[in-house]
C-alpha cells in the first residue's frame, strides 16, 4: 500500500459561530477519509501537565469525505487575461522591462511573454540557463532565439527588450545597464559591461495558444495537474511593456531615460496606484486596452525601481522610484484549493478552537479553526494571536538557519511532519524565512496548510509548543478553572477595532502576541482608556507593524528593518509596508513601544531553561497585594512549566519608565538567574560591550507589573512567553494559576478594583 | 605543525580573448538553413577584472577547420603512394565516422558495418559491370542498398543485446563473404568484380592526376560522413538519444517521458547505413574493383583499432584514429608484417593508459591534474584548517578564507577544554546552568553551518523515542540518518549529539 498523505486547511482561519467554513483537503493514497469535528482541548502531550486532550464534536457532517489530490501553485507572478488576444502578436514589436534578477542562471526563467512551455508556441523575454538575457519565439513546431552576449550581473538593474519583425525575421536583443550608485546590489565601480546589442534574423514566427500574457512565469500544462505557471523568474520587475512595432536604438534609449513609449500597446506602469496607504496587487495598464496584470501569489509591491536614489526612503515621498515588484519562484500566498467540505458551527457553539479531523489508514490531520460566539457570550475573552501564528506559519529555522540553535540552545527535535514539509516544499514560508533568492519573507497567509498550528505540535527547534499549540495550555486552564472565555483573534481586532473587545471585562493575551497592526494598538489602548482590563500574558508582544492585507486578510504583512530580533532584513527603502502605506519594522521605533500601552516591552529572549518569578517589595502594596492572595511572602512563582520548567522563560518582557512603562506602574515581581543563552536583545544595545547576558545584565529577566487606567481599567502584565504553560501543571493548581484566579476573579466584576482605595501618601514609620 | 611554503599563484591567459563593445550592435550570422551559428562565441565576465571577454566555448570546429585544411592543402605535394595513403585513410575515416553513429549515438554494437559497405559496393559493382549501369548511378544504388540492409541488419538489434548481437553480425559478415565467394560467376577473380567504372578516367588509373582525383573524392566522402554525423547528432534524433542516454538500461523511462527511444535508435542505425552505402560504391569505383577481403576479419579488425585508438562516440576519435592505423598498416608497408604487431601495441597502450582513446586524453589529463591538485592539497593543508593560495583562488566569499583561519584556531582552543568533567557536565543537564567552558564549547557547535548539522529525530508523534540525523543544507533535500541507535529519553538524545560533536572536534 502506498503511504498515504493528508494536508488541509480552514478558510477563513476564524469565524463567528453559525459562519461556514470551508476545509480543503488534499489527500494522496486514498480517495476517502473520516471526517469529524473536534475541539482542542489541550495540544502539548508533555506529562508534567494533562496531555493532549480532544473531543469530539457532533455535527451533522457526513463522517466520510471524497478526497482528491490538491495541487498548489508557487511562485508569485502577474497574469494578464488579454481575452481578445491583443497580446497575440503577429505584427512587428518589441517588449521591454527593467530587472533586477537575483539568480540568473541555472533554470530557465520567463520575465514577461505570452509562452506556452508545453506546446511551444508563441513569445517570451526570459532568462536562459546560463544566465543570459533571451528572446524567444515558438511555433509549436521549432523555437527559435536570440541571447544577449553580456551575462546578467545577479541584483543589477537592466533595460532589457527585444523586437521582432515577422516580414524579415530580424530580432533585436537589446540590454542596456541603469545601474546607479543607489539602485543596485553592487556599485559603478565594479568595470561590469552591463549593455548588449545582438541582432539576429530568426528562422519562426510566433504561432499563438489560448493562454494568457505572463510577467515573471510562463504557461505551463500537464494532463495530471492542468494548468499552471513554470519557469518562474527571481528578482524585480519595474515598468514594462509591449509595442506593436519595432522600436529604434534612439527610443530604447529613451524608455532607459525613463521616459515611457509614445505609442504603447500595453505599458504596465508599476509606479500608478500608489496611494498614502499603499498599493494594490493589480499592475496598471496605462495602454489604450487597459490590460491589466493581477498579481497571484502576491508580488511584492512597493520596491526600490530601477530610478531608485536613496533620497526618498519611502514609495510616500516619491512613488516614481519605487516601480519595482519583487517576484519569486517559492512564494505562496494562496494554495487556491477547491473546498472538499464546509462546515457551518452552530451558533450555540462553545466558542474554543476546533478541528477538523481527517483520518485515512494511519494517517490523520486535524485542521483548526477558532471558532468565535456568535455574540460575546462570556466576560473573558481570549484574544487569539492570529498575526503571530502566520507569521511563524511553516518555519523552516531549524532546516535553513544557521543561528538558530545558537539562538535557541537546543539541538533541535523535528518530527515526521517536519520531515514531510521540508521535503515537500510546498507550502510556503514563514516570515522567519528566506525566499530561494536570500531575500526575506514579508507575506504569509492562513490559505495553506500550516505544520505549527497543529494541536499537538513543538516547534521544531526547542522542542515545545509555540503559539496554538501553546495557548492551549491557557483555554485548558481557564476551563480547569471554571472560567467561561470567548475566544477573539488578532484578525477579529484589527478588521472590527474597539468593538471587538467592549463587550468584555476582560481580554488576555496570549503566550506571543507579537505581531500587532495598528488598528489593534488603537483598539487595546480605547478599551484601556474606557476602562477594559487587560491581562497581557506573553512575551515579546506588540512588536512588530504588521498589517493585514486590506483587499485578503487571510494574508498579512511585515518588513523587517532596523532594529530588534529580526530574521531578515529589508533593503534600504523597502521598509513600508505595500498594503497601509506605513513604515514596518518594531513598534517601538514609531513611538509605539509596548510598554506605553501594557507596561512591558522584549528584553531578552532564551530557550535553554525558564526560571520562576520572584516577589519584588511593590507587590507588598495593598493596591496590589490581593493578586498574591494565598501566596508566601518569598515564594518563587512558577518554578515549573511545560515551556522549559519555568514560568518565566523563552522571551521576556521588562519594565521601562524610559520607554514609556506608565510612571505609576507597580513592579510586582521578576524573574531571576537566567543564564547568558539570554542575552539582552538587539534593540536595547547601543553601544556592544561583553556581559549583555542573563548572568552579567540587569535588564535580561522578565517582569510582572501592574497598574491602573481611567474608569477602573488595569493592566496585569507577565511578561514571559513561559508563563501560560506553567498554568497546566500540578493538574492545574499551582502559584501561577493562584495568581491568575485573583486578577480573574477581580477583573470579571465591575466597578472599582480591589486595592484601588489605596492612594494616600505613603507616610512610614518603618 | 609542519612549517609551509606558500607558492605564489596565478596565470598569464594563454588564450586569445575578445573585447566586446556592449553599447555596439552585433549582428549575428547563422549557418543556411540552420538555427545555429557557424561559431559558438561565449562573452564572459573575467573573474579577476570583472571585464567583459568574448571566448570562443567550443573550439572544435577551429580544429576540424585547421585539420581538414592542412590535409587539403598538403596532399596535393605528396609522392604518389602517400596520396593514396591519404585517400585511404579518408575512406576509412568516413567508415569510422559513420560507424561511431552506430555504436557511439545510436548505443547498438554492431560488426556489420564492412558488410553493408562490401555488400552496397558489391550491389553497386555488379550493377555498373552486368547492367550497363553508369557509374553515377553506383552513388544512388549504394545508399539504397545500404538503406535495405541497414533495416535488415537493425530489426534484431532491439531484440538482441550487447555481445549477441555483435556476434550475429559478425555472422553476417561472415555469410556475405562466403556466399560472394562461392557466386559462380566470380570464380575466376576470386570472389571479386573487376572493370568497375569510376569517376576516374581509366586511363588516369593509378596515375597522379587519378590519384589526386581519387584523393578529392575521398575527401569529399569524408566531409560528406562528417556532415551526416553532424546533422544525426545535433538534431532531432541525436538530441533525443542524448536525452536518453543517461537512461540507456531502461527505454521504459526514456518512453514513459515521451521519448521513442528504439525508434531513435533504429533510424540512426538506417541513416548511418545508407551513408555506409555510399562509401562502399565508392569504394568499389575508387579500387574500381571490389573484393570478398572487404568482408573478412582483418580488415574489420583493422577498423576496430581505429575506433579503440582514437576513441569510441568521437568523430574526431574516429578520424584520428583512421590516420594513425592506416599510416602504420598502409603508410609504411616496408616495415612488413611488423606493422600490425606496432598496431596491436598502440591499442593495447591506449586501452591501458587512456580511458578514452587519444581524443579523450585531455579529459584525462585535466581530471589527473585535478585529482593531483587535491591531493597534493591534502598534504598541504589540514582538513577544515587554513587555505592556501591556490585554494584561495576557488573560493568566491573570501570572508570564508578568515572563518577558516579563525574556526580552526577557535578549535584549537576549544579542543583543549574538553576534559571528562566538562562531558560529565552536560550528561548531568544538557539544557542547564552551564560552565563557561562548556558554554563556549556549546556555543561553537550551535553556530556551526548548516550542512550535515545534527538535529533530533521524535520517531513517532508524541513518544520518547529519538534518533540522531543530520541536515542537508539544502533546500528541500532531506537529513540524513547519523546511525541506528535510538534514544528513549530527549536528555540522552542532546548528550548523543553533544558527544558526536565532541568527537568531531577532537578529530578535526
Amino acid at each position: 500500500m502506498t503511504d498515504i498523505r493528508l494536508f488541509g486547511y480552514a478558510d477563513p482561519l476564524s469565524a463567528r459561530a453559525g459562519q461556514p467554513i470551508d476545509f480543503m483537503v488534499s489527500a494522496e493514497g486514498t480517495k476517502e477519509v473520516k471526517a469529524e469535528i473536534v475541539r482542542l482541548v489541550h495540544g502539548d502531550f508533555n506529562p508534567e501537565g494533562p496531555g493532549f486532550i480532544e473531543e469530539t464534536v457532533a455535527t451533522d457532517l457526513s463522517p466520510t469525505l471524497a478526497v482528491k489530490r490538491q495541487y498548489t501553485q508557487n511562485g508569485s507572478f502577474a497574469r494578464v487575461a488579454d481575452p481578445d488576444g491583443r497580446l497575440a502578436l503577429d505584427g512587428p514589436f518589441t517588449v521591454h522591462a527593467f530587472i533586477w534578477p537575483s539568480m540568473p542562471g541555472g533554470a530557465r526563467q520567463t520575465i514577461l511573454g505570452r509562452w506556452s512551455v508545453k506546446e511551444g508556441k508563441g513569445y517570451a523575454l526570459g532568462i536562459n540557463p546560463e544566465g543570459k538575457l533571451e528572446f524567444w519565439i515558438g511555433d509549436g513546431e521549432t523555437v527559435d532565439q536570440v541571447t544577449a552576449d553580456a551575462p546578467l550581473v545577479p541584483k543589477v538593474w537592466v533595460l532589457a527588450s527585444a523586437s521582432f519583425d515577422p516580414a524579415t525575421g530580424e530580432a533585436r536583443l537589446r540590454q542596456i545597464g541603469v545601474q546607479n550608485s543607489w539602485n543596485s546590489h553592487i556599485g559603478p565601480v565594479t568595470p561590469f559591461d552591463h549593455d548588449a546589442h545582438v541582432k539576429e534574423v530568426l528562422r519562426v514566427r510566433p504561432a499563438h495558444a489560448d493562454i494568457p500574457f505572463l510577467i515573471a512565469g510562463a504557461h505551463e500544462e500537464n494532463p495530471e495537474r492542468g494548468r499552471f505557471v513554470s519557469t518562474l523568474y527571481n528578482g524585480k520587475i519595474d515598468r514594462s511593456g509591449v509595442v506593436a512595432r519595432a522600436l529604434s536604438a534612439d527610443e530604447m534609449a529613451a524608455i532607459a531615460d525613463g521616459s515611457p513609449p509614445a505609442d504603447p500597446l500595453t505599458y504596465w506602469d508599476t509606479t500608478e496606484g500608489f496611494t498614502d496607504r499603499g498599493i494594490g496587487n493589480v499592475i496598471t495598464d496605462t495602454g489604450p486596452h487597459a490590460l491589466h496584470a493581477e498579481g497571484v501569489n502576491r508580488p511584492i509591491r512597493a520596491m526600490s525601481g530601477w530610478n531608485w536614489r536613496g533620497r526618498d526612503d519611502s514609495f510616500r515621498l516619491n512613488p516614481s522610484q519605487y516601480g519595482a515588484v519583487a517576484f519569486h519562484d517559492d512564494a505562496l500566498t494562496d494554495c487556491g484549493w477547491s473546498p472538499t467540505v464546509a462546515w457551518t458551527p452552530p451558533t450555540d457553539l462553545k466558542s474554543g478552537v476546533y478541528a477538523l479531523k481527517v483520518t485515512a489508514g494511519d494517517a490523520v490531520d486535524r485542521i483548526p479553526v477558532i471558532i468565535r460566539p456568535d455574540r460575546a457570550r462570556a466576560k473573558i475573552a481570549v484574544q487569539m494571536s492570529t498575526f503571530t501564528y502566520l507569521a511563524y506559519a511553516n518555519e523552516h529555522l531549524s532546516f535553513d538557519a544557521q543561528i538558530a540553535q545558537a539562538i535557541v540552545a537546543h539541538t533541535p527535535v523535528i518530527s515526521g511532519d517536519d520531515l514531510e514539509y521540508q521535503k515537500l516544499q510546498e507550502f510556503g514560508l514563514s516570515t522567519y524565512d528566506h525566499h530561494s533568492d536570500g531575500a526575506g519573507v514579508c507575506y504569509s497567509t492562513w490559505k495553506r496548510p500550516i505544520i505549527n498550528i497543529r494541536p499537538g505540535y513543538r516547534m521544531a527547534g526547542m522542542n515545545f509548543p509555540w503559539a496554538l499549540p501553546a495557548d492551549l495550555s491557557l483555554l485548558w486552564w481557564l476551563e480547569h478553572a471554571g472560567y467561561d472565555y470567548d475566544l477573539i483573534t488578532d484578525h477579529d481586532l484589527d478588521r472590527e477595532g474597539l468593538a471587538a473587545l467592549t463587550p468584555y471585562k476582560t481580554v488576555l493575551n496570549v503566550t506571543h502576541p507579537e505581531y500587532y497592526s495598528e488598528g489593534m494598538l488603537d483598539a487595546t489602548e480605547q478599551y484601556l482608556t474606557g476602562g477594559g482590563r487587560v491581562m497581557y500574558l506573553g512575551g515579546n508582544g506588540y512588536y512588530w507593524v504588521t498589517a493585514a492585507c486590506p483587499d485578503d486578510p487571510a494574508c498579512i504583512e511585515v518588513r523587517k528593518l532596523d532594529v530588534g530580533s529580526r530574521a531578515w532584513q529589508a533593503e534600504p527603502g523597502e521598509g513600508y509596508l505595500a498594503s497601509t502605506g506605513e513604515r514596518s519594522g518594531l513598534w517601538r521605533s514609531r513611538g509605539r513601544a509596548p510598554q506605553k500601552l501594557v507596561g512591558l516591552g522584549f528584553t531578552a529572549e532564551g530557550m535553554d531553561r525558564a526560571e520562576p518569578f520572584e516577589r519584588m517589595p511593590d507587590s507588598f502594596h495593598k493596591r496590589v497585594a490581593w493578586i498574591f492572595d494565598g501566596i508566601g511572602e518569598e515564594e518563587l512563582i512558577g518554578d515549573f512549566g511545560l515551556a522549559l520548567g519555568g514560568a518565566a522563560g523563552v522571551e521576556l518582557d521588562r519594565y521601562d519608565l524610559a520607554l514609556g512603562t506608565p510612571p505609576h506602574t507597580l513592579l510586582l515581581a521578576s524573574s531571576i538567574d537566567h543564564t547568558d543563552n539570554y542575552p539582552l536583545v538587539s534593540e536595547e544595545i547601543s553601544y556592544a560591550f561583553p556581559g549583555r547576558g542573563g548572568t552579567q545584565d540587569p535588564q535580561v529577566r522578565g517582569d510582572m507589573i501592574y497598574f491602573t487606567t481611567a474608569n477602573h481599567g488595569a493592566v496585569f502584565a507577565a511578561g514571559s512567553i513561559s508563563w501560560s504553560q506553567a498554568l497546566p501543571c500540578k493538574g492545574g493548581e499551582n502559584n501561577v494559576g493562584t495568581v491568575m484566579r485573583n486578577l480573574l476573579d477581580a477583573f470579571v466584576k465591575d466597578g472599582a478594583l480591589p486595592g484601588s482605595a489605596y492612594t494616600g501618601e505613603e507616610k512610614h514609620w518603618r | 605543525m609542519t612549517e609551509r611554503t606558500y607558492h605564489k599563484v596565478g596565470r598569464r591567459p594563454w588564450e586569445l580573448r575578445g573585447t566586446p563593445d556592449g553599447a555596439a550592435e552585433r549582428a549575428r550570422a547563422r549557418v543556411p538553413g540552420a538555427r545555429r551559428h557557424w561559431l559558438k562565441w561565449r562573452d564572459v565576465h573575467n573573474p579577476k577584472t570583472l571585464r567583459r571577454e568574448r571566448i570562443l566555448a567550443d573550439k572544435k570546429p577551429l580544429w576540424w577547420t585547421i585539420g581538414l585544411s592542412a590535409l587539403a592543402v598538403t596532399t596535393p605535394f605528396l609522392p604518389n603512394s602517400l596520396i593514396s595513403v591519404v585517400s585511404i585513410f579518408c575512406i576509412y575515416a568516413a567508415i569510422n565516422v559513420l560507424w561511431t553513429l552506430i555504436v557511439g549515438t545510436a548505443g547498438i554494437f554492431s560488426l556489420a558495418t564492412l558488410a553493408v559497405v562490401g555488400v552496397s559496393g558489391y550491389v553497386a559493382a555488379a550493377a555498373n559491370v552486368y547492367l550497363g549501369v553508369p557509374w553515377p548511378f553506383m552513388l544512388l544504388i549504394g545508399p539504397a542498398v545500404g538503406f535495405v540492409f541497414g533495416a535488415i541488419l537493425a530489426a534484431p538489434s532491439t531484440r538482441l543485446d550487447g555481445l549477441y548481437y555483435a556476434l550475429l553480425t559478425m555472422g553476417v559478415a561472415e555469410i556475405c563473404r562466403v556466399f560472394v565467394m562461392q557466386l559462380k560467376a566470380l570464380t575466376q577473380t576470386g570472389g571479386a568484380i573487376t572493370q568497375v567504372d569510376s569517376f576516374i578516367p581509366e586511363d588516369w588509373f593509378l596515375q597522379r592526376p587519378g590519384l589526386l582525383l581519387g584523393f578529392a573524392g575521398a575527401f569529399a566522402l569524408l566531409l560528406g560522413a562528417l556532415l551526416v554525423w553532424r546533422l544525426v547528432n545535433s538534431e532531432r534524433l541525436g538530441l533525443l538519444l542524448r536525452v536518453a542516454r543517461t537512461s540507456r538500461e531502461d527505454e521504459a523511462f526514456a518512453e514513459a517521458v515521451g521519448i521513442d527511444f528504439r525508434r531513435a535508435r533504429l533510424w540512426v542505425f538506417v541513416i548511418s547505413s545508407a551513408a555506409l552505402g555510399v562509401v562502399g560504391a565508392f569504394y568499389a569505383m575508387y579500387y574500381r574493383s571490389i573484393s570478398p577481403q572487404i568482408f573478412s576479419l582483418d580488415q574489420l579488425l583493422l577498423l576496430f583499432a581505429m575506433m579503440v585508438i582514437g576513441g569510441l562516440g568521437r568523430a574526431e576519435g574516429a578520424v584520428v584514429g583512421a590516420a594513425i592505423v592506416v599510416l602504420i598498416d598502409k603508410g609504411l608497408p616496408e616495415l612488413g608484417p611488423i606493422r600490425i604487431i606496432i598496431v596491436a601495441a598502440i591499442m593495447i597502450g591506449v586501452t591501458i593508459f587512456a580511458r578514452e582513446g587519444l581524443t579523450g586524453a585531455r579529459d584525462q589529463f585535466r581530471d589527473f591534474r585535478k585529482r593531483k591538485a587535491g591531493e597534493r592539497r591534502a598534504l598541504r593543508t589540514e582538513k577544515g584548517g587554513e587555505a592556501m593560495p591556490e585554494e584561495a583562488t576557488e573560493v568566491h566569499d573570501k570572508q570564508e578564507l578568515y572563518y577558516r583561519r579563525f574556526n580552526k584556531r577557535l578549535r584549537d582552543r576549544l579542543k583543549g577544554l574538553i576534559t571528562p568533567e566538562l562531558i560529565e557536565e552536560h550528561r548531568r543537564d544538557p539544557l542547564g546552568r552551564h560552565s563557561d567552558a562548556l558554554g563556549r564549547v556549546l556555543n561553537y557547535f550551535r553556530r556551526g553551518e548548516m550542512a550535515d548539522k545534527y538535529i533530533i529525530h521524535r520517531m513517532e508523534p508524541a513518544v520518547e523515542k529519538f534518533r540522531i540525523m543530520a541536515v542537508s543544507g539544502v533546500r528541500g533535500m532531506p537529513p540524513r540518518v547519523v546511525d541506528d541507535r535510538e534514544y528513549d529519553d530527549i536528555r540522552e538524545a542532546y548528550h548523543a549529539v553533544f558527544l558526536l560533536r565532541v568527537n568531531d572536534l577532537l578529530e578535526s
